[in-house]
């Protein structure tokens, strides 16, 4: 709570900075599907080098890419513990009490944790080397189909880019609001269960009263400068694809589509 | 006060989305949190039941899709029968509290709540029981991780949104629902 989310616009001059939105939006789902259809462990270890090429390319530290994966390293270890002790109980290298470590366990445990690490890594990169605005944009194009079906493809995105932004906004309020009932005692780093969560409750209130506030502050300055929402279909055009859009998608395609097929 | 405009809606929707984000966190130091108080549920909840279902529907999908983005949380694993569970949540709050009309503000968030939780709950257990964990899932798991594990956040959640819901119509943020009564 007190240091903002990873994945929010680092601007840089790289390679994948100056891919458009909707070209790494689309990456990025093609190489999810790669990920998700990844069975082996040498295809886990190519990933791996896939994603430090990406954040390479990207020119992100490391620390940045993969700091939401680390700060889950309680939930990977124990992940890792419960397949390898309770996966497959009929071959185990041992058996103790209701422990059965085995091999078959152990591979499933590491591809699990794998799979879950390389998603938060990619999606942070994606996060991190685009900016709010692209982010809304390409989320736009992508949804202009729905268009047809009548759903506000604009408004959404609008919707998205602004939650996006008010992230570490409310953050900090959030924080804020933390330290005012500390210091009127409210007992956050108490040890007792009830007390923490006897302590989280009044937070609640006032920072959906401040949140709210800033949502009747926001909309009243759009509508003042003739925002009404868009809701109804209207033609947008969006800037064609460039070389290096089409290059990174044939290749995302063509690993997305090795995976699934070696699968 | 008016009604509540298509850009108000849509940036309250927005507010509640980054809520689905920095409530977790805030909630991050009591261990288990996510299960047992359901902080994600509380901005789904309260969006729906002011914007009505289309935005509730909204905010319980992108919800946990960012949080999942931002801060991992929910993981992977877990998203896509959290994503139905939110959508649901915030979709049928939105539908009763525009269907509900029984001149009583109290009686009209309480219908609402407890069905939209009612229904997100039979939902997900569905979506598990037919789709993420198909032949595995039982009613006593069902039981156990939806109403049992959950309680605490239940009655959190019973007590604190007719009381948000309260305050924003008292500081003037959104309008009354019954105005004069």
């Amino acid at each position: 709570m007190r240091q903002l989310p990873v994945g929010l616009y680092q601007p840089a001059d790289s390679v994948i900075h100056r891919l458009s939105g909707s070209a790494k939006l689309l990456c990025m789902l093609l190489l999810l599907i790669g990920v998700v259809n990844t069975t082996t462990l040498p295809g886990y270890g190519i990933w791996v080098l896939l994603t430090a090429l990406l954040i390479r390319l990207a020119r992100i530290s490391p620390g940045t890419a993969l700091g939401s994966a680390v700060r889950l390293k309680w939930f990977f270890g124990v992940i890792l513990f419960m397949n390898l002790c309770f996966y497959q109980p009929e071959d185990p290298w041992v058996r103790w009490w209701i422990f059965s470590p085995s091999y078959a366990g152990l591979i499933q445990g590491i591809q699990v944790v794998a799979r879950v690490f390389l998603l938060l890594a990619m999606s942070n990169v994606l996060m991190v080397s685009t900016a709010p605005l692209v982010m809304t944009d390409a989320m736009e194009r992508l949804l202009s189909p729905l268009r047809l079906i009548g759903v506000p493809a604009g408004l959404i995105a609008m919707i998205l880019s602004v939650a996006i932004q008010f992230i570490p906004t409310l953050f900090e309020e959030t924080d804020n609001i933390r330290k005012a009932q500390t210091a009127r005692g409210a007992r956050f780093d108490s040890p007792r269960l009830w007390d923490k969560a006897k302590a989280v409750l009044p937070l609640l209130v006032p920072v959906f009263l401040a949140a709210f506030k800033r949502a009747d502050e926001l909309s009243m300055a759009m509508e003042a400068r003739g925002y009404r929402g868009d809701t109804q279909s209207r033609k947008k055009k969006y800037p064609p694809f460039q070389t290096a859009d089409w290059l990174a998608l044939l290749l995302c395609a063509a690993v997305a589509a090795a995976f699934v097929m070696i699968r | 006060m008016k009604e509540i405009t298509v850009v108000k809606k849509a940036i309250i929707t927005a507010i509640c989305i980054a809520l689905c984000v920095v409530l977790p966190q805030a909630f991050h130091a009591i261990p288990n949190a996510g299960t047992v108080y359901l902080p994600m549920h509380i901005p789904v909840l309260l969006c729906g039941l002011i914007c009505g279902w289309p935005y509730g529907l909204l905010c319980g999908a992108a919800g946990p899709l960012l949080s999942s983005l931002f801060t991992g949380m929910p993981p992977a694993a877990y998203l896509p029968p959290m994503v139905i569970e939110c959508a649901v949540y915030g979709c049928a709050s939105g539908f009763l509290s525009q269907v509900v009309h029984t001149k009583n503000t109290y009686a009209d968030l309480y219908i609402s709540l407890v069905g939209a939780m009612l229904t997100g709950r039979i939902v997900a257990g569905l979506a598990r029981a037919l789709i993420f964990a198909g032949g595995s899932y039982s009613m006593a798991a069902w039981a156990g991780g939806y109403f049992v594990t959950a309680l605490p956040g239940i009655v959190i959640q019973l007590v604190l949104l007719p009381s948000i819901v309260f305050a924003l119509m008292k500081a003037g943020l959104i309008p009354a629902r019954y105005p004069g009564r």
